[in-house]
């Protein structure tokens, strides 16, 4: 299993090279550049922007030099420098003499005062606390709606569990969340209509410093209208999928053996049918945990989704390399833990 | 059994509609109580309700508004913002030599008490007050800041030098330092590295209550151009570091070490969340920028539809930019409507003419295009902002821009016959049918523009019988093609002041060479309008130095009938309004220069 890790993470390196590579020439060959105006800046100014950002340069040595910056580890023995933007790295360890100096993602182009490490730092906790409570929401109603509906197939618990799954999937975030502000925020003033519960610094860098109703009362209605959309798909997955195993000759042993009927279906029928569920989570995962623009922006969340589509349409390089590289590593990794669930899950599934 | 479960699913849809349908269902009576006061600066004033009457509060004043902008403020250094809403924070947080009053647009005093011009106009010397200290908020309160020997720090000469140097300065890579380069004597060449001596530009601190700047022009704006964020005075000790204070570089301006000395200071910026600016009690305040009665000002970062719920909900006092679709359902409420006010912003929307295409080469075309554009149609139907229907481009309002209610019958106005005849004119001449001409309109791929450009599509085709293709773009994508040889024969912009100078619009963006209109480096045409009118240039250049209001007017409005009229080479189509929503307890201004002044402000709860 370590070994097989640790290969699963160099083929990462390889899958962030190829990654990098694909981005950075296509948003070199999209017309526009970070700096067209509707009000073209003279010649001059953009020389300045260009020169301080590197943007003179060939492509060649632009490509390099990010992958410089960003994968291979800096030794320097001078202190990082507090205030300069080109000099912000992600990972700052002081080894005796000597600073051991990781991943410099670079300046954005258009907040002119931060980072990307800084939207790293500041909004990539948001999206994950979202991400992970939309995530187990999702869960916690799709599973069961789904095992419910399996078990009591063609019964009315099927037809409303499914009509939700239904709802859900076709409903989207940006219907269901106006809706939900309207109902619970503006009208019953039940909940805070938009905003979030937790601000920088962050306990580890992601758990919000205080955790109680303060914060939750603002995570509720994204998190509900966040993973619904996820529980329907979840919900449908678990009831094919039981459905398919409750029919196995195992399942039959099973019962034929005696056993009561709930360890039957949480020991055999459940855990089996899982595999699919567990599949399809690993992306869910890493999409709701790097940022969901609609429902961000829905519910005034400050994470990391509108960074995704606003870097492109402003042409913020370093925040597109960023964000795209950001991405595919949360997909990997999670794939690579579903990879890990399923040795867990299924004993036939082994890797050596 | 399939039956049982779409009925199940069918109740679930109906329910849903119902939720929708109440989110749509505001008490439908109409109660239009916008009056439009048609004075010289044209302010649309609301009919006040009155105020509810409800004890003062003893706790602290705080105002929670929004940006009229989404996303984080990209900056607080006034070296390099350039967008609205950090300009909006840093003229809050600072204040410059001279500053614009923001209701009627005119130079009053800033930080210089007075000034001084040479006889040839292009010397000025500022004469600056003694009495303002730098301060900072410390975590619980604004304090003053204090130099190395303990002594108050207090704004110099010698701090608005740095300032404007720091601008110019090539590695600042300031976007909007060639504001300061095309007016100030020895910027442009600083700016551009052809020298590295400060000493060469312009500006210099005489003494520490006198700076002295020198212009390459003897211009009416010049001193709205000194006075502009990029020439705010910034802190040399703070960005650089001294005996006593960590250098803060590029991150000067975060929460715990910015330093400012305007009416208000930064109390607490948390990026993409908001805002905080508290009362800088320390400010000395004049006739023209008082001491604030806002005790705290919070800024949130929502997107306008989520601040507009904010707003309902009551955790929001101010609205500064109500969205488009709530505008009808606002009208119809007894209470919002009541709080509602459309004030001009100084910007104009328009499409312009490639005049070197094929059809639009003829200005018969043109302009009967520019007057088959019901203008007044398109704000009653589309666009619903009581936008005003232009007639020509720079925005009334503007230094020395004309006004309708002073020249009603300048420029282009509705008038479908008179299109009509001036179309079938040119198609008698060319031997042509009306569905022969192959025309395209493009715009920036946006919902807003499409539903104008499909608005205007129609009345094209009712009022001469014009097909015209619609053509969309991703905005950079947009920006590149109308700026080439590629440019279409219609296409869109938009124009929002830099400053509030009728040069700004009328020189800067259509004269050639200006930002609509480029040309290389022999003069000739390279996007845009691809248009060039000698005696348009001259008027520009002259209004430019004119200093009689009266005869600058004038002369603009002459530049503007040669430019929507008589070569006919943009339709100006809608003039901004700023559409605000504010509850009843505030008291507040009214800006028409893009920043509201918030130390006019007041909050009775």
């Amino acid at each position: 299993m370590g070994r097989y890790i640790a290969r699963r993470l160099i083929y990462l390196v390889v899958v962030l090279l190829v990654v990098s590579f694909i981005t950075f020439t296509l948003m070199h060959s999209v017309p526009g550049g970070p700096f067209s105006r509707e009000k073209a800046l003279p010649k001059e100014i953009l020389e300045n922007l260009n020169k301080r950002y590197h943007l003179d340069e060939p492509y060649a040595v632009q490509y390099f030099r990010y992958l410089n910056d960003v994968m291979l580890p800096h030794f320097s023995t001078k202190a990082p420098v507090f205030g300069s933007l080109a000099d912000d790295f992600l990972i700052n360890i002081k080894l005796g003499p000597v600073y051991l100096r990781w991943m410099n993602f670079g300046p954005s182009f258009t907040s002119r005062s931060r980072t990307v490490n800084d939207i790293f730092r500041q909004q990539l906790p948001i999206s994950m606390q979202l991400g992970f409570m939309a995530v187990l929401v999702g869960m916690l109603i799709g599973v069961p709606l789904g095992t419910l509906a399996a078990l009591k197939q063609n019964t009315i618990f099927d037809y409303l569990g499914m009509s939700v799954a239904i709802f859900g999937v076709s409903v989207p975030v940006i219907v269901l969340g106006p809706i939900l502000i309207w109902i619970f925020g503006v009208t019953l003033k039940w909940l805070p209509p938009t905003g979030w519960g937790a601000k920088p610094p962050y306990v580890l860098g992601l758990l919000p410093a205080k955790l109680g109703w303060d914060f939750f009362k603002y995570a509720i209605l994204p998190a509900i209208a966040l993973g619904l959309g996820s529980s329907a798909i979840l919900a449908r997955l678990t009831r094919a999928s039981l459905l398919q195993v409750i029919r196995e000759d195992y399942i039959r042993t099973a019962r034929a053996k005696g056993l009561k009927e709930s360890m039957i279906i949480v020991r055999h029928a459940l855990k089996n049918s899982l595999i699919p569920v567990v599949t399809v989570l690993g992306p869910i995962f890493a999409a709701v945990t790097t940022g969901s623009f609609v429902t961000e922006l829905t519910f005034g969340i400050p994470g990391m989704g509108k960074y995704f589509v606003t870097s492109i349409t402003n042409r913020d390089y370093p925040v597109i390399m960023g964000t795209i590289l950001l991405y595919a590593v949360f997909l990997v990794v999670a794939n690579l833990l579903v990879d890990i669930v399923y040795a867990f899950l299924d004993p036939r599934i082994r890797y050596e | 059994m399939r039956s049982k479960s779409y009925f199940v699913f069918a109740l679930l849809l109906v329910a849903t509609m119902l939720l929708t349908a109440c989110q749509q269902a505001a008490t439908p009576i109409v109660q239009t109580v916008v009056v439009e006061k048609e004075g010289k600066t044209e302010i649309l004033v609301v009919t006040a309700t009155p105020a509810p009457q409800e004890p003062a509060p003893a706790g602290p004043k705080v105002l929670y508004t929004n940006f009229k902008t989404q996303g984080d403020v990209p900056s607080l250094d006034p070296a390099v913002a350039e967008d609205t809403a950090s300009i909006q924070m840093i003229e809050e947080l600072n204040v410059g030599l001279a500053r614009l009053n923001e209701e009627d647009v005119t130079i009053v005093p800033g930080i210089a008490e007075s000034w001084d011009i040479s006889d040839d106009g292009l010397t000025y010397t500022f004469h600056l007050r003694q009495d303002v200290p730098w301060v900072k908020y410390n975590g619980t309160e604004v304090v003053k800041v204090q130099n190395c020997e303990g002594a108050d720090r207090l704004v110099t000469a010698q701090d608005f030098e740095y300032g404007f140097l720091r601008t110019l300065k090539p590695e600042t890579a300031s976007p909007y330092a060639y504001v300061l380069a095309f007016a100030v004597a020895g910027a442009a060449d600083y700016n551009n590295a052809k020298t590295d001596d400060p000493t060469t530009v312009g500006v210099k601190a005489l003494d520490e209550a006198t700076l002295e700047v020198k212009f390459l022009e003897d211009a009416a704006y010049n001193i709205n151009i000194i006075s502009l964020w990029t020439g705010y005075a910034q802190p040399k000790w703070l960005i650089e570091g001294d005996d006593c204070t960590d250098a803060r570089g590029e991150r000067w301006t975060e929460t715990g070490f910015n330093q400012s000395y305007g009416p208000f200071a930064l109390k607490e910026w948390v990026h993409d969340s908001f805002i905080a600016l508290a009362k800088n009690p320390f400010w000395p305040g004049s006739d023209e920028i008082p001491v604030p009665t806002l005790d705290e000002i919070n800024f949130t970062m929502l997107d306008e539809t989520a601040a507009f719920a904010e707003y309902e909900a009551g955790n929001l006092d101010v609205i500064l930019q109500v969205p488009q679709s709530d505008i009808d359902r606002v009208k119809a409420d007894p209470v919002l409507s009541a709080e509602y006010v459309q004030s001009p912003a100084l910007s104009t929307y328009y499409y312009g003419f490639n005049i070197t295409a094929p059809v639009v080469d003829d200005v018969r075309v043109r302009r009967a295009l520019s007057m088959a554009v019901d203008r007044q149609g398109l704000i009653d139907n589309v666009t619903k902002g009581g936008q005003e229907p232009a007639q020509w481009f720079c925005r009334p309002g503007l230094i020395a821009c004309p006004t309708v209610a002073d020249m009603p019958d300048l420029g282009v106005k509705f008038d479908p016959t008179e299109a009509k005849k001036l179309m079938d004119e040119y198609l008698a001449e060319k031997g042509l049918t009306v569905d022969q001409l192959d025309l395209t309109l493009m715009f920036n791929t946006s919902s807003g523009h499409q539903k104008i450009a499909e608005a205007i599509q129609q009345m094209w085709k009712d009022n001469l019988g014009v097909t015209v293709k619609l053509v969309n773009q991703e905005w950079k994508v947009y920006l590149e093609t109308i700026k080439s040889a590629d440019t279409p024969q219609i296409w869109r912009l938009g124009w929002n002041l830099d400053y509030p100078d009728t040069n700004n619009f009328d020189r800067e963006v259509v004269a050639a060479g200006g930002s609509s209109n480029p040309t290389d480096e022999n003069g000739v045409g390279t996007g845009g309008f691809f248009w060039k009118n000698d005696k348009y240039e001259e008027l520009v250049k002259l209004a430019a130095s004119e200093k009689d209001l009266a005869k600058r007017t004038d002369l603009y409005a002459q530049a503007e009938k040669i430019l929507v009229w008589d070569d006919a080479v943009m339709i100006p189509i809608y003039w901004y309004t700023n559409l605000h929503t504010t509850k009843p307890y505030v008291t507040r201004t009214f800006s028409n220069t893009g920043a509201e002044h918030f130390e006019k402000w007041d909050i009775n709860k």
